[in-house]
């Protein structure tokens, strides 16, 4: 069995090479339009921070759990997780396009909107910037000390530090499952600064970990396909595919009762973030969302032995990854830019924010034992079957 | 509705299991193992196709059909009734209820239809092959198809303590 991982020399440069068309298109962006660009900055940002929340719950939830089948698989949604210092960077250097997103943080706008006059308390500038830092400095802080009890674990055989990890992993799920919903609170919902939701948070970091699971498995398809992970069978994969085909439940339950409430109630305020997705251009994103995210791998998954086959998992799980993006297309740019607008920005943008993401993950992957040596669940997790 | 059928008795299950891989090997037509905890191996080799699946998405299909035609029915032909200026068909309402309504049918109908097919109801006397069935004991029940004699004989070989015939 293969326990330590060993990139190949060709992927980094792939790496830098979609790096660089990342670049490029925000090059190109800025010098076009700027607004465009600073929404798609935030587009990825968000994208991309979701699956290393996603991924890291996913982590803390295997521990608190005692869940001893996904031991094997342990330090992909770890390494996963690798991306979030990253993404504290880059979100924090919204800072230069804040009003270019936000209606509210443009200056005077207090003067003549009333509503965000009242509501200028907590949405400024300074306050905004500081709660970045805190989502993130509580993010990494425990993300950090799982990690190192990760390694710790690898190098002496001591029970203690699966304890350790138990215990963190509980204070991570708390952290990230309540900080993560007022991020996306405060990075999104905000952009159509007169409307609310109360289930918006809620909705984004559960969602997070229904991408977070679909990058886990393309992960380790990746790595089978690499000739790791020969251990990985059947009934491991009847589990990640169980938490694919739960989460599109999830889905569809929380993007239809969001929507159901304020169309029923009809109130004008509430309305007025529907009004361009339900009937105004976006409709088709509207419901793409919908069937990518909710009615394919719904309908796919429901059979139980077509759900599990490797091919089928890369599929659906191809079709989340776009599925994210027009999910959070669909919330960012009809507030943030206004009109639909697709082209090389959005492409290009994407591919360099997957680069510097796949990029970290495969340089953490790489630093730790591919399988947990000390892990006391390991040996149930290798003879896993149901 | 009582057959006669071949039961065997073991006490231990990887003799069972044994004795299953002899008999469908002459596939033999089994009828059911009683044992007082699931086992793994007994689970794999013992596969039964069961139709309710598809019977439950018909069912399904059919709660679906009727409660929205009953929805549209209502709302539309028989008694509009203008809501705060909604049009009378309005798909996102009937959405929660059309949900419950296929689940609660499907339920029903699915439950209804297993009890009749396995003759459970309410009120049958039970049938227990012997009472130790619910103690330590694995049962291995098998039609009597075609040669009940070469079937007693071979799950005599492969072990079985006990191997008797009785009305089911």
């Amino acid at each position: 069995m293969e326990t330590t991982y060993t990139p190949k020399k060709n992927m980094y440069l792939l790496f830098a090479v979609l790096v660089i068309i990342g670049i490029i298109a925000t090059i190109t962006g800025f010098t076009t339009d700027t607004e465009r660009t600073w929404s798609n900055i935030l587009l990825n940002n968000y994208y991309f921070i979701t699956l290393a929340i996603g991924a890291t719950l996913f982590y803390s939830i295997q521990y608190i759990t005692n869940s001893g089948w996904s031991a094997l698989i342990q330090r992909i949604p770890m390494a996963l997780g690798a991306f979030l210092p990253i993404g504290a960077v880059l979100m924090f250097l919204m800072y230069f396009g804040l009003p270019q997103v936000y209606e509210w943080a443009q200056p005077e706008i207090t003067e003549t909107d009333k509503l965000i006059a009242h509501k200028e308390p907590f949405l400024n500038v300074p306050f905004f910037m500081i709660r970045i830092v805190i989502y993130f400095a509580l993010f990494l802080s425990v993300a950090l000390v799982l990690r190192k009890y990760a390694k710790l674990e690898d190098e002496n055989a001591d029970i203690k530090y699966h304890q350790k990890s138990r215990y963190y992993a509980q204070v991570y799920i708390f952290i990230a499952a309540i900080f993560f919903s007022f991020a996306s609170k405060d990075w999104i919902m905000t952009i159509d600064s007169h409307w609310y939701s109360t289930l918006f948070g809620f909705r984004n970091m559960v969602l997070s970990m229904y991408y977070g699971s679909a990058a886990i498995i393309l992960m380790i398809l990746f790595l089978r396909s690499q000739g790791y992970f020969a251990k990985v069978n059947d009934a491991h994969f009847h589990d990640l595919a169980r938490y694919i085909f739960r989460f599109s439940i999830v889905f569809g339950y929380l993007w239809f009762m969001q929507f159901l409430i304020l169309w029923y109630a009809n109130i004008p305020e509430l309305t007025v973030y529907y009004y361009p997705r339900f009937i105004g251009d976006w409709q088709p994103m509207f419901y793409a969302e919908l069937f990518i995210n909710f009615v394919i791998p719904f309908v796919v998954m429901i059979s139980d032995e077509l759900g599990k086959k490797p091919k089928v998992l890369l599929g659906i799980s191809t079709l989340l990854m776009i599925g994210l993006w027009i999910s959070i297309y669909v919330q960012i740019m009809p507030g943030a830019y206004g009109p639909m607008k697709f082209g090389f920005i959005e492409i290009g943008m994407w591919l360099g924010y997957a680069g510097l993401f796949l990029g970290a993950t495969f340089m953490a992957l790489s630093k730790f034992s591919l399988v947990p040596k000390n892990h006391p669940f390991l040996e149930e997790s290798l003879h896993h079957h149901i | 509705m009582a057959y006669k059928h071949i039961i065997a008795k073991f006490k231990d299950e990887t003799v069972l299991l044994k004795a299953l891989t002899i008999l469908q090997e002459h596939k033999v037509n089994l009828v059911d193992i009683y044992g007082p905890f699931a086992t793994h191996d007994i689970l794999k080799k013992f596969t039964r196709e069961s139709k309710l699946p598809y019977a439950a998405i018909i069912y399904g299909l059919i709660s679906i059909t009727a409660i929205f035609g009953l929805m549209y029915y209502t709302s539309v032909i028989d008694y509009p009734i203008n809501y705060g200026g909604k049009p009378y068909f309005s798909f996102p309402p009937m959405v929660v209820i059309m949900f419950l309504v296929t689940i609660l049918g499907t339920t029903i109908l699915s439950v209804l239809t297993f009890h009749g097919r396995s003759m459970v109801f309410p009120g049958k006397p039970t049938q227990t092959i012997n009472p130790d069935v619910t103690d330590d004991t694995f049962y291995l029940v098998v039609d009597q198809n075609y040669n009940p004699e070469e079937i007693k004989v071979w799950l005599k070989e492969s072990g079985a303590d006990e191997v008797f015939e009785k009305e089911l």
